[in-house]
């Protein structure tokens, strides 16, 4: 009974216990695929990068899959997290709030329009799709500004909703108007992919994934009394407003990130929180870290089954974590408390 | 004068004024009780009390100290807030709430030590609710959830509780076992309390004063048996009600007859 | 012209006539149609390429050649067929997509003939355009252009049949600027057709369906010695989107500079122009055969 307080000593063994799950994870991915390569060759010095086919197919076809799961799994199971804990919602998600929706506009503004520009080495459609996650997040924040004494979280999550409804009505208009081709391709940006195939547009994400995780680190035990309540939290010491903006800018610029590099991958951030709260229990101290190991693990795991299953072919990783994500979802639903 | 309330005025954004003019004092080491009819302002008057709320006029002292010179967790290492209702919606242990009463103390970076743990093992002795430590909060019953929420809320090791309204979603009962639990706690541990409630007769039982509220104002302040009677509640409720002392519960008891509107 | 059954040739008189008539009129009419709307890019090309240009009264959203088609008015296309207007406008023909079951409902109510169009491989463009002459009118010029496209592609394959068949990989789509969502042609269709005819060998044979989502993965596994990427239009892709595939060095088609851009909608509508595309592929192939 004793141990089940100490903090602490959980803390360190869900750490360990994830990260090596995680570090495993990660090694071994690179290694798995559809076309089968030699490390030796890989690593091999002597044959030039530039004529060294396995270590293009490790360097450049996979290696940056790997990361890029890991960016937007840590990302969105993270962001699932923090949703759910500021709306008081077990069933909120990264897309709740409207960020993934203008994530999504962006993108497809950009297939539509064929805008084909070039920054940094990062290509139209992430940068586009950020500027309408960015584009979201402002107005959601504007919407929490609205209210005098920050937000009853009602409020935040109705018009939340509603403007992830309008900005998805917008992205579905914006699919109407195009010809069969651009929504062709616009429906393949939405199943995701992490195929990035460099490493600029990693990095890029690492920017703001890493401003949000500057605030996430200051958040689980405060996010643990909010999701007592409003009151119960202030009257137990916590600066409410200045929390729940916080957690709204963090959680969305994670998302904003996510979505931009790697397409709207459905259901990690919902399940991902869920799955780890079953393993450790309800305190963010664990939920949050572990969150997002396990969601980075998560996705590299599905993208590699994705890339495997049906060689020579590849499915979107979106259809493998809808295929895990939906009978887990219902289940949750269903077990009864 | 432990914690003093000086001529609190509070208005909603732009709506009426809620409370208007309201001054009280709560002696250390007493429970206060506030009565009012619904609408009355108590809840809100709670919320200003706390620090919750900033007043439009008026200022409320804790120890001569104003309460808006304080920060949050200052504050709420001196007062302690137990709701009407708690909704958890993750599955926290019933310990895990009461060590979330450390967070004044402890912070956001800090984790818990071994005398937290015992602050919140005695927090939990004190309110009978010990063999309920690895239970999940969502699976307890009415009274042993507002117990558990008390013994988070002397977690935080203040010296006064404000409770607004504790048992208004219990039966019988868990009424009786809260007010007994209440005294219990004031008369031990010497903790200053004010409750707000509808329940005149566990007014009587628990508080030692009252302050009773209409319409924002205050109508009568005082020791319960110079306040709690049959005039003043005519004027409260507009009810004619027989209040008479109980030889047997040891307080005075309040029993409505008619409506005088 | 149908064939006539043998039970008219046992009754007599004015009921045998009546009967011909029954019989024969449909044939007759759709003999000759004179109010022709085609609501398919490669349909209307055929149409006008074998001069029934002038019996097109209305034409599909996306019907861009030849420029006289652009002065039709337009109906929609394959998701939003304006229903009432091409009703409006009492045709006499109408050329659908085999799969648009609503529109055909609709026709078979107003009892106006329609044409199903379904484009699967090279050669169903011909057999296309011999039928809807046919049910055009203008049975003998379908005829011609037909076997003159046929002899064009045949001109074309005994060119290039004594070439080595470089590994191909025929792209029609991507992520601008990025390597990401490839839109490659597979082993089936007209354009895996266009390619074995113009003297290439399909890298995706082996997967049999028109069109594959390639990764970066998949085109190093593959290692092409040609990539060739199709674009419809000049504002779809610019020669420096080409510099994406240069960090795949490895791949052959990379390293010796094998990355061939080819503009134009002839790619993309399996039509008349089939043969000038097949003819600028075959180029892009075997330059030296074509110079």
């Amino acid at each position: 009974m004793h141990g089940r307080t100490d903090v602490r000593r959980r803390l360190v063994a869900t750490l360990a216990g994830f990260g090596a799950l995680a570090v495993l994870v990660c090694l071994l991915a690179p290694l798995v695929g559809s076309t089968s390569i030699h490390l030796s060759r890989v690593f091999d010095r002597s044959i030039p990068f530039a004529d060294n086919i396995d270590a293009q197919v490790f360097f450049i076809a996979r290696l940056p899959r790997v990361f890029a799961a890991a960016i937007v799994g840590a990302g969105l199971a993270l962001s699932g997290v923090v949703f759910q804990a500021l709306l008081r919602n077990p069933l909120a998600a990264p897309d709740t709030l409207g960020v993934s929706a203008g994530a999504t506009l962006g993108a497809m503004l950009a297939l539509t329009a064929h805008a084909d520009f070039t920054l940094l080495g990062i290509s139209v459609v992430p940068l586009t799709s950020f500027a309408g996650a960015v584009g979201a997040l402002v107005i959601v924040f504007a919407l929490s500004l609205a209210r005098r004494r920050g937000t009853s979280s009602t409020v935040l999550l109705l018009g939340g909703i509603a403007i992830a409804a309008l900005l998805n009505a917008a992205g579905r208009f914006i699919q109407y108007l195009s010809d069969v081709t651009d929504t062709f391709r616009t429906v393949q940006w939405l199943m995701g992919s992490l195929d990035v195939g460099s490493y600029a547009p990693i990095l890029a994400s690492l920017v703001p994934f890493g401003l949000a995780c500057i605030g996430f680190v200051t958040l689980p035990r405060v996010l643990d009394l909010i999701s007592l309540g409003e009151e119960a939290a202030e009257a137990r010491g916590v600066d409410v407003v200045r929390t729940e903006r916080l957690a709204l800018v963090s959680a969305s610029l994670s998302t904003g990130a996510a979505v931009s590099l790697g397409g709207p991958v459905l259901f990690v951030g919902l399940i991902v929180p869920h799955i780890v709260r079953l393993i450790v229990g309800a305190d963010h101290r664990l939920v949050l870290p572990a969150s997002a190991l396990f969601g980075a693990s998560f996705l590299i795991v599905c993208d590699l089954i994705a890339r495997t299953i049906v060689a020579p072919v590849e499915m979107p990783v979106g259809i493998i974590t809808a295929i895990i994500g939906g009978p887990f979802f219902l289940w949750l639903l269903f077990r009864g408390k | 004068m432990l914690l003093d309330a000086v001529d609190l005025s509070f208005a909603y954004h732009r709506g009426a004024r809620v409370l208007d003019g309201v001054s009280l004092s709560v002696p250390r080491r007493s429970v206060v009780g506030l009565i009012g009819p619904n609408g009355s302002g108590k809840t809100t008057l709670v919320r200003v009390l706390n620090g919750t709320l900033t007043p439009s006029r008026g200022r409320v002292l804790l120890d001569n100290t104003p309460v808006t010179a304080m920060s949050r967790r200052d504050l709420a290492r001196r007062i302690a807030v137990v709701p009407q209702e708690t909704h958890v919606t993750f599955d926290f242990t019933a310990l895990e709430i009461v060590l979330m009463g450390r967070y004044p103390h402890l912070g956001a970076f800090a984790l818990e030590g071994p005398d937290d743990a015992s602050i919140a093992r005695k927090a939990l002795a004190a309110t009978g609710t010990a063999a309920l430590e690895a239970r999940q909060f969502a699976t307890l019953s009415g009274g042993e959830k507002q117990r558990v929420v008390i013994a988070s809320a002397l977690a935080q090791s203040s010296d006064i509780l404000l409770l607004d309204e504790p048992t208004t979603a219990l039966d019988i009962g868990f009424q009786f076992e809260i007010a007994s639990l209440l005294s219990a706690l004031n008369r031990e541990r010497g903790t200053t309390m004010v409750v707000s409630t509808h329940d005149l007769n566990f007014a009587a039982m628990l508080c030692t004063e009252l302050v009773l509220l209409k319409a924002g104002r205050v109508l009568a302040a005082g020791a319960t048996k110079d306040v709690l009677t049959a005039a003043n509640i005519r004027r409260l409720y507009d009810v004619d009600a027989d209040v008479t002392f109980h030889p047997r519960a040891g307080h005075l008891t309040v029993v409505p007859l008619a409506r005088t509107d | 012209m149908a064939a006539v059954p043998r039970e008219i040739v046992r009754v007599r008189g004015p009921k045998r006539a009546a009967l011909l008539l029954i019989l024969l009129l449909p044939a007759a009419v759709g003999a000759q149609a004179h109010r022709i709307i085609s609501i398919i890019p490669s349909t209307t090309e055929m149409l006008f390429a074998m001069g029934a240009g002038d019996r097109v009264i209305a034409v599909g959203t996306y019907d861009r050649y030849p420029p006289e088609a652009l002065k039709l008015p337009r109906v929609g296309a394959l998701v939003d067929p304006n229903v009432e207007q091409i009703l409006q406008m009492r045709p006499d023909l109408v050329v659908v997509y085999g799969t648009q079951t609503e529109l055909k409902r609709r026709l078979e109510r107003a009892n106006i003939p329609y044409y199903s169009y379904a484009h699967q491989g090279l050669a169903d463009i011909f057999s296309t355009i011999r039928s809807l002459g046919m049910r055009a009118g203008v049975a003998s010029a379908g005829d011609a252009l037909a076997s003159r496209l046929e002899r064009e592609l045949a001109g074309i394959l005994a060119r290039v049949a004594n070439r080595p068949r470089p590994k191909t990989l025929l792209v029609f789509g991507r992520e601008p600027g990025s390597l990401r969502n490839i839109n490659a042609s597979g082993g089936t269709g007209f354009l895996h057709d266009m390619l074995e005819t113009a003297g290439g060998s399909d890298v995706l044979a082996d997967i049999h369906r028109q069109s594959v989502n390639m990764t970066t993965e998949m085109v190093l596994a593959r290692m092409p010695e040609v990539i060739i990427e199709m674009a419809y239009t000049a504002e779809s892709i610019n020669k420096a989107d080409l510099d994406a595939w240069n960090r795949l060095s490895a791949v052959p088609a990379v390293k010796n500079h094998r990355v061939v851009l080819l503009i134009g909608e002839e790619f993309v509508v399996p039509g008349p122009r089939v043969a000038t595309a097949t003819a600028r592929m075959a180029a892009a192939l075997h330059p030296e055969v074509f110079k």
